[in-house]
Formats: structure tokens, C-alpha cells, sequence
């Protein structure tokens, strides 16, 4: 029996522990339990992870809901399912993300939670007719009408600050920049921000249903295809669920391929903040370098894979091609000149003080904010806790070879920018290392699909992602995702206050959260 | 008095630029000429993204790039409709953007032209028949040129306007007009 499941038992001395994958521990609980379990759980430090729904799990009638937990310096998860009767006590004010969750399964299935205290629509915004259920069963996809017109009553009531001087600044969903739609409920007192109010899911594209009813191959391009600049995290996570359930061995080859890719998506990616930052406060001279370097990495990108996204490399059981061992040795010398020329970069920045000044105690998460709001990745990093997956949860060639992350206290702008740059040369260096210890073999494993469910997490270079599959007859029955932006979200509502209205978009850019990736 | 002179007569500061795409250069030059014969030398493009995954965005944001630059050709992208010739607009359109769509495409003074940027735009991407999307963007808006892919890649996009300039000449006989 591992640790967990010892630290797991301690809590639960009489509950019922259901057979489970590897890294899993899996209790049911009665529904009436869960405000108790919740709050012990918090009291030993567990922090949320995902709760989600799903209809007639096992054959059982009705909604079963799955909360999902996880503590620091433990592999496994804990998950509690717990059947739900009419109404649920709502765990808001014990996690605060689940107000989120709460409001998606509201939105999804039709059902309630009592005593929550937020109970606007989430994604479902107010174009969508009442009574409206989309993840019931007894929805079948397709095109619906959306309401003509929106009454005042039936707007979403923003959350309204009121007193002496106070004023609103709505931004969005239409920016001035060339970025995805969201919209931004400023509270304003003279230039500082006394309270932000974001609203989402502009960008739902109904993912979760889609993925219903198809087939494991066919839903895999759902996954890739949620966000751009994730899209190799998030069909390595899909893949991974599948795999879990169906005990596919992924060959040595495509594992080193897989974490190759997924390291050169986050330094694509991370190079995007990286400029946005420096763009962000005026400085377009000092961003062309890291500009420059990420065009330079697309490239790579369709020279190993056909696309610059990355995209169609991932496969269930392996990888779809092969890459050239030429290419890849040319790239690896690429490399050396990109880490000169990135640090070189950094430190162009790093020694400017027009940037430093702008970035310095712009914009901070405090640490204590961490573990309450989930929060993950390089802005978890930055505020002084040492998140990330491939470390506490390692999956694929992670197992092998660990990231050497780097961790900072101050949790503003100018720490988020500092881990960046780090995690940047940090995946260098293990593109180099996959590249030089990469096996021979094959890309792709044989496989036979079988029934089942199971969890899957990734790093993206966001965060945690954490995928959910349950398969039924070879066919998806329920694909739940929740990638890191869905929680660190909530960062910056809280990073903005006191700052200046003009130092929102920078704030904004050094977390370069995914909007498509939270809407699903 | 010497050290301008020394300034003016030693060789420049700025690095040799050795990433220039002769083919990219080439749509530049002609995407220039025509803009300049229909436009007046600069269009001015709004984006408006409706549930794309964001490479196009991505895509995008790159030509403004230094290996790109389109700004050299006289292509711009403003941050109001209020300011823009063209709309591009990437993804699926979401139900719960196709309002936003149609107001900013009310909110764009004419002439103005519309332009679906990949596949979800253009109606054939993978979340087509969801209950959350329209479908694509024609189905809201009128559309002048569609750009497919997942995404389209920069020259691509260059291409696909390039090859709509000249559309539009033909069509509008904007040159002619312009030129009187």
C-alpha cells in the first residue's frame, strides 16, 4: 500500500475504496458527505483539482459527480464519487474554483447546488434559450436557435462596485488586439483597479459533447485542436487517458519523440509571453530577438512534424511519423545558437531598467493564493511553490528525465517573466538530451481498445492540464478537460488589484492564459 | 563637426538581415502594388476571433513579426472596427459571439470587405455541427474570400489576400475609380 493510499485511509477510516488504475485511489461517498469531506480534505492541505458530472456512470441512473483531488509531494490522485440526489451542497466556499465547476455542471446538466453563492449561467451565456442541458443524454448534438433578442433583466449581472468616485471599465469580448474574445469588468478608482470581474467561455465551442458517441481516433483531433499553442499537451493527455485504459505500452522511441514535441511547444509557446511582455511595455526593439526565435521554432516545428503546430504528430499508442535523424541532428546544433542568442535576449532585458521598473511589483500572486485557487505552472513558480507535473506527477519520459525548475518568491511580473525564461532554457536543454540519448524502435504501438476510464495529466506550458475519458462499447461516453488556464484564471483577478488600469494588459500577458483552452 | 561626419560615412549599425523568404517578398511586392491602386496605399484590418483554437491568431500576429512585416506592405491591423477596410475573422463563430460579430461588422464603415481565415471559419473545421457554433462565418455575416486551413500558414494568408486584391479590382473596378 503506497503512501497515499495510507495518508487516503487515515481520512476515510470506513469508506469503501473502489478498484482503480495505477495512480488513482478512487472512494465513494455519499452526497451528504462531501461538505465534511471536503473541509477535512482542505484541513490536511488537499487542493481541487476538477469536479465534473457525468450521466448514468456504471449503469447507475442520474448524475454522478467526480471531485478530484491532490496533495504536494503525492503521485496519485484521490477521486470521490458520490451520486447526486436532488441537490448538492455546494464546496465554493471551501474551494473556491469549485463556484466555477459548480456553475459549468449547472449549465451542463440542469441540476442545482444548494447554498451557492453564485448561480449565474457559465458558458451557456444569454443566447442560449432556457432549459437548455447540452451534456444531458438526452441531447442529441446539433445546431440550436439561438434567442433573437436579450432583454435588460436577462443581461449578466456583473458584480457592481458602488461608492464615492467608483467607476466601470468594460473591455471586451472584442479587443483592440489580435487575441481571442473575453470580457474584462474593471472597477476603477481614479487609474487604480479596485476590482476585476472576468467573464469567459466567449470561445465555447461544446468540445465535451462533440467528443460523445466517437470513436477514440476520431476524438483526438477535439483534443488538439482546443488550443493552439497546446496542442501537442493536450493530445499527449488524451492520448495518455487512452492508453491507461486500454494498457497500451507506449515503445521507448515515441516516448522520447512525444516529450521532444511537448518540450518544443512550450518553448514556442513561452517565447510568445516572453515578447508580448516586451511589447507590452513599449519596448518592440528588445522583443524581436525572442520574435525572431520563435518564428525560427515554427519552422523546426514543420520541419520535424509537416505542420507548425505541431499538429497530427500525436497518435493513439505512439507517434504518426517517425522524424528525420538528420534533421534532428541539425536541430540540436540549431539549439546551441538559440540558447546564446535567447540569453543574450534576456539579458538585453533583464538589464534595461525602463523594463525592470515597469515589471518590478507589477502584478503579484501572492503565494498563499496557490494552493486555494489551484493554480499551477509558471505562475505558480513564480509565486514560490514548486508546481509542475512533469516533477510531482511524471509521466512518459518524465519518469527519466526531470525538468530543473526554477522557483521565485516575489510572484510579480518581473518573477513570471525570470521562470519563463528558465523553463525556455531549461526545455532546451532536454530537446538536447532526448536528441542525444533517442533509441531506435518503433513509433506506434498495436492496440486493441478496451472498456473503461481513467485521468491523465500533462504540463502544458501553461500548467496542469487534466484530461478525463470514459470509454463504453469502443466509443467515448464522457471526455472532461480542464486545462491550467480554466484555474489560473482566477490569478488574475486577484493580481490586478491596486495596480493601474495601464498595467492590466501587461499583467495579462505575463500569464498568457489560454481563453480557448478555458471555453472549451 | 568630424564625429557626424564619421557617423554618416561608417557602415551601419543594423545586422544584415539574413531570414528573407524571396517568395513571401515577391506577394509583398505585388500585394503592395495592388493596395496601392485600390486602396491607397494601406488597408486596415480589424481581427475578430469567434472560437478559433488560436493559431490563426498566432499566424496572424507573426506577419506583423520581424521575419514578416507586413506592415511594409502597407497592411495594418487596427483596434477598431471603427477604423478598418477589413475584417478577418477566424473560428467557428460560437454562439455566444455571433452578436459581437454582427455588431462589429455593423460598427465597420463601408466599403468594407470580409475575409473567413481557416477552416473553422470557412465551415469545414471540426466543430461544424455542434449545438454551440453557427457553423461558419457566412452564415452571419456576408463573406468576401475564404482562406482555408488549420491554420494558414503566413504565406497563405499573404496568397489568399493577394489573390483578393485582385478580385476586388475586377469586381469594383476600384482602381479605375481611384484613379479618376
Amino acid at each position: 500500500m503506497s503512501e497515499f493510499d495510507k495518508e487516503v485511509r487515515r481520512l476515510f477510516p470506513s469508506t469503501r475504496f473502489e478498484e482503480a488504475n495505477k495512480g488513482e485511489v478512487v472512494v465513494k461517498a455519499d452526497d451528504t458527505e462531501i461538505p465534511a469531506l471536503a473541509q477535512r480534505l482542505k484541513e490536511q492541505r488537499f487542493s481541487l483539482m476538477l469536479l465534473f458530472a457525468m450521466e448514468d456512470f456504471n449503469g447507475a441512473n442520474g448524475i454522478t459527480l467526480w471531485y478530484v483531488f491532490e496533495k504536494e509531494g503525492f503521485e496519485e490522485i484521490l477521486v470521490i464519487q458520490a451520486a447526486m440526489k436532488e441537490s448538492m451542497e455546494s464546496i465554493a466556499a471551501i474551494f473556491p474554483p469549485a463556484y466555477l465547476y459548480e456553475r459549468e455542471i449547472m449549465d451542463g446538466f440542469g441540476v442545482a447546488f444548494a447554498r451557492a453563492f453564485d448561480q449565474r449561467r457559465l458558458f451557456l451565456h444569454e443566447a442560449y434559450p432556457e432549459g437548455f442541458h447540452p451534456l444531458l443524454r438526452s441531447f442529441r448534438n446539433m445546431h440550436i436557435k439561438a434567442k433573437k433578442a436579450i432583454s435588460l433583466s436577462e443581461e449578466y449581472p456583473f458584480k457592481e462596485v458602488k461608492g464615492h468616485g467608483v467607476y466601470q471599465i468594460p473591455v471586451g469580448p472584442v479587443h483592440a488586439g489580435i487575441i481571442p474574445p473575453g470580457h474584462f469588468r474593471f472597477s476603477v478608482i481614479g487609474e487604480t483597479i479596485f476590482n476585476l470581474e472576468i467573464r469567459h467561455f466567449w470561445k465555447h465551442r461544446g468540445i465535451e459533447k462533440l467528443a460523445e458517441g466517437m470513436a477514440p481516433e476520431e476524438g483526438l483531433l477535439l483534443a488538439q485542436g482546443i488550443c493552439g499553442d497546446e496542442a501537442i499537451a493536450n493530445a499527449l493527455a488524451y492520448c495518455m487517458a487512452i492508453e491507461k485504459i486500454c494498457a497500451i505500452h507506449v515503445p521507448s522511441r515515441a516516448e522520447h519523440i512525444r516529450a521532444l514535441f511537448a518540450e518544443m511547444e512550450r518553448v514556442y509557446s513561452l517565447l510568445g509571453d516572453i515578447a508580448g511582455m516586451v511589447v507590452d511595455v513599449a519596448y518592440p526593439l528588445g522583443a524581436s530577438p525572442f520574435f525572431i526565435l520563435r518564428e525560427e521554432m515554427l519552422r523546426w516545428n514543420e520541419a520535424l512534424s509537416g505542420s507548425r503546430f505541431l499538429k497530427g504528430a500525436m497518435k493513439i499508442g505512439g507517434m504518426a511519423h517517425d522524424v528525420q535523424p538528420a534533421a534532428l541532428s541539425e536541430l540540436s546544433r540549431y539549439l546551441g545558437s538559440f540558447y546564446s542568442r535567447f540569453t543574450e535576449g534576456i539579458n538585453g532585458i533583464l538589464s534595461s531598467s525602463m523594463v525592470v521598473d515597469r515589471f518590478e511589483t507589477t502584478g503579484v500572486v501572492k503565494k498563499e493564493l496557490v494552493l486555494p485557487l489551484h493554480l499551477s505552472g509558471p505562475i505558480a513558480r513564480a509565486s514560490g511553490i514548486h508546481a509542475d507535473v512533469r516533477v510531482q506527477h511524471p509521466y512518459g519520459l518524465y519518469q527519466q528525465i526531470a525538468p530543473s525548475n526554477k522557483v521565485t518568491e516575489e510572484g510579480d511580473v518581473l518573477a513570471r517573466f525570470r521562470v519563463k525564461a528558465a523553463t525556455i532554457k531549461d526545455s532546451v536543454g532536454i530537446i538536447k538530451r532526448i536528441i542525444a540519448s533517442l533509441p531506435s524502435g518503433k513509433m506506434c504501438a498495436e492496440y486493441r481498445l478496451h472498456d473503461g476510464h481513467a485521468f491523465s495529466l500533462v504540463e502544458s506550458s501553461r500548467g496542469q492540464n487534466i484530461h478525463f475519458i470514459s470509454l463504453g462499447n469502443g466509443k467515448i461516453e464522457r471526455y472532461k478537460v480542464r486545462t491550467a488556464s480554466f484555474c489560473n484564471w482566477n490569478a488574475i483577478e486577484h493580481a490586478v488589484l491596486g495596480n493601474i488600469v495601464p498595467d492590466f494588459p501587461l499583467i495579462n500577458k505575463s500569464m498568457n492564459l489560454s481563453y480557448e483552452g478555458n471555453d472549451l | 563637426m568630424a564625429i557626424p561626419i564619421l557617423s554618416m560615412l561608417r557602415q551601419k549599425v543594423t545586422e544584415d538581415v539574413t531570414f528573407k523568404d524571396e517568395e513571401f517578398e515577391a506577394l509583398g511586392i505585388a500585394l503592395k502594388g495592388e493596395i496601392n491602386a485600390i486602396f491607397g496605399k494601406s488597408i486596415a484590418i480589424r481581427e475578430v476571433d469567434t472560437g478559433s483554437d488560436n493559431s490563426p491568431e498566432i499566424e496572424l500576429v507573426n506577419l506583423t513579426a520581424p521575419h514578416y512585416d507586413i506592415e511594409r506592405f502597407g497592411i495594418t491591423f487596427v483596434a477598431s472596427p471603427r477604423h478598418a477596410d477589413v475584417l478577418i475573422v477566424t473560428g467557428p463563430v460560437t454562439l455566444n459571439m455571433a452578436t459581437a460579430l454582427r455588431k462589429t461588422y455593423e460598427a465597420t464603415p463601408s466599403p468594407k470587405w470580409v475575409i473567413a481565415l481557416g477552416d473553422d471559419a470557412c465551415g469545414i473545421g471540426i466543430f461544424r455541427d455542434s449545438y454551440a457554433v453557427v457553423g461558419s462565418v457566412e452564415k452571419v455575416i456576408p463573406v468576401d474570400l475564404k482562406i482555408f486551413g488549420n491554420p494558414p500558414s503566413p504565406k497563405e494568408i499573404m496568397r489568399g489576400i493577394l489573390g483578393f486584391m485582385k478580385k476586388i479590382r475586377e469586381k469594383n473596378h476600384v482602381g479605375k475609380q481611384s484613379a479618376q
